[in-house]
């Protein structure tokens, strides 16, 4: 038993807490999350970040109007065409729009074409404030959720009816023909009516019905007389005839 | 496909460091990175994770591309690693409008490993494999050329989201921003104490608990890791 001293075990010369603890225990940089000493801990969570706190909280002041006078060029673009395709067409029907497949949209749009229509998609955004200036003001309750407009210069409605009854995914909400806001009834009617010049023709045809039936009423008379002397005389004719013979034979 | 909201407003074209005309180079792809050096190591180096630890001083800004991947976090990329971003990158840009360049440098420093179920003892093991230290705050690719983020950012996503350690894609905008947002937030931190003032001040004797490599990291990095929500 060597007493111990300055001649004793290296282990017991000096003995640093730092060089120590690294005997045993993890390096600094783990793949794990390493346990940090409790100290450490506290200080950590003494120099956490504090954020600014307004006197009063956001929330209880009056929101800004966040998009203001931004004026998008896009935006106006898109308002001067739809104001432009309003006043050059004679039919305009909005439609509520389902999500079809591409080609499905291309078909539709395909036959509606045919018939001179053209489909236009429009934003809300954009149609709301164009239409309410406008003199189609009525309509703004039509332009809410996914809409489309069917243009053309010429009112087709029976046509359109046509197509849009083969595709269920379109649904007709209401149209202006000719300056005159029709519902979805008021277009059926529409179509059914006849076109211009049929109806026009059938105008002609009662207000020269009159017309054409004098002159027949001015020769019913004679005629009436003619025919009744035309068959005296073949009853006299027959009957001289019949008289006759006998006579010619004596 | 008729959108039914408008797009936002447009933004200046932030193009390769402002310039108008981008050209995209001859090798638009990743080069390909060899899995171990042309003069494999024969002395095998200590482990040395001091490589990984805190903030990286290269590479940390763009320099060709406008959108890469930030490391938020220190790790080792090896061979597997650089595949996959080389592959993925590779097949999700365009050649001919779009390019990326690798800003982490290829495999030098080699790891070892003991084989499996053996004893404590015998000497360092052999190589294993050749891995690249990365820091956080380094970028690992940039991609460039006539692309927006909202292209890139997918791809880039799904290839930092397979990385050792957290990345995020961003670009130039968007680190601009993250740093901007660091600074307001060192700035306007209500809290009087911060951990750079006790450590550098020692007070109540902290540095007993500390490191001293706290005094650079200043609380924000703890081994591999860097803590986002520290001011």
């Amino acid at each position: 038993m060597a007493a111990l001293g300055g001649g004793g075990t290296r282990w017991r010369r000096a003995w640093l807490p730092a060089l120590q603890l690294l005997r045993r225990g993890s390096k600094a940089v783990t793949r794990h999350w390493k346990a940090m000493h409790l100290q450490r801990q506290k200080l950590m969570a003494v120099t956490e970040y504090l954020p600014p706190r307004p006197a009063v909280p956001p929330r209880c002041l009056p929101r800004p109007s966040a998009h203001g006078v931004q004026e998008d060029g896009q935006a106006r673009v898109l308002r001067r065409q739809v104001q432009d395709t309003l006043s050059a067409s004679r039919m305009v029907a909005v439609c509520h729009y389902n999500p079809m497949a591409d080609e499905d949209v291309a078909t539709f749009r395909h036959y509606l074409r045919k018939h001179g229509i053209h489909v236009k998609f429009v934003l809300n955004e954009i149609a709301r404030p164009v239409v309410a200036q406008s003199k189609f003001r009525n309509l703004l309750p039509l332009f809410v959720s996914r809409n489309i407009l069917l243009v053309s210069a010429e009112p087709r409605a029976r046509e359109m009816l046509r197509v849009l009854r083969g595709v269920p995914q379109v649904i007709l909400l209401g149209a202006v023909i000719d300056g005159t806001i029709l519902s979805r009834r008021g277009v059926e009617n529409f179509a059914q009516l006849p076109s211009l010049e049929v109806s026009q023709g059938q105008t002609v045809a009662a207000l020269s019905l009159l017309p054409s039936q004098t002159s027949s009423l001015l020769q019913q008379g004679p005629a009436r007389l003619t025919a009744l002397l035309d068959e005296h005389i073949r009853r006299l004719r027959d009957a001289g005839a019949a008289t006759e013979p006998p006579t010619g034979n004596h | 496909m008729w959108r039914w909201r408008l797009p936002g407003p447009l933004r200046p074209g932030g193009g390769q460091g402002g310039l108008g005309r981008i050209t995209i180079p001859e090798k638009p792809k990743l080069k390909f990175m060899d899995k171990v050096p042309a003069v494999p190591k024969v002395r095998r180096e200590p482990r040395q994770l001091r490589d990984i630890r805190g903030p990286s001083e290269v590479a940390t800004d763009f320099t060709e591309g406008q959108y890469g991947i930030l490391a938020l976090g220190g790790g080792y990329l090896h061979w597997g690693h650089f595949e996959m971003i080389r592959l993925t990158i590779g097949r999700s840009i365009d050649p001919k409008n779009m390019f990326a360049v690798w800003r982490v440098p290829p495999p030098s420093k080699a790891v070892t490993r003991k084989s499996l179920g053996h004893r404590m003892g015998g000497g360092k093991g052999p190589i294993d494999r050749y891995v690249t230290a990365v820091k956080s705050g380094r970028l690992v690719v940039e991609v460039g050329g006539r692309c927006e983020f909202g292209e890139v950012e997918p791809f880039l996503a799904r290839v930092a989201q397979k990385l050792p350690f957290p990345a995020v894609p961003v670009s130039r905008e968007s680190l601009q921003e993250m740093r901007r947002e660091e600074e307001e937030k060192r700035l306007n931190n209500q809290n009087p104490w911060t951990f750079e003032r006790v450590v550098t001040s020692n007070m109540l004797g902290m540095r007993k608990y500390l490191s001293p490599y706290d005094l650079r990291l200043k609380g924000r990095y703890w081994g591999k890791f860097f803590l986002k929500h520290r001011v």
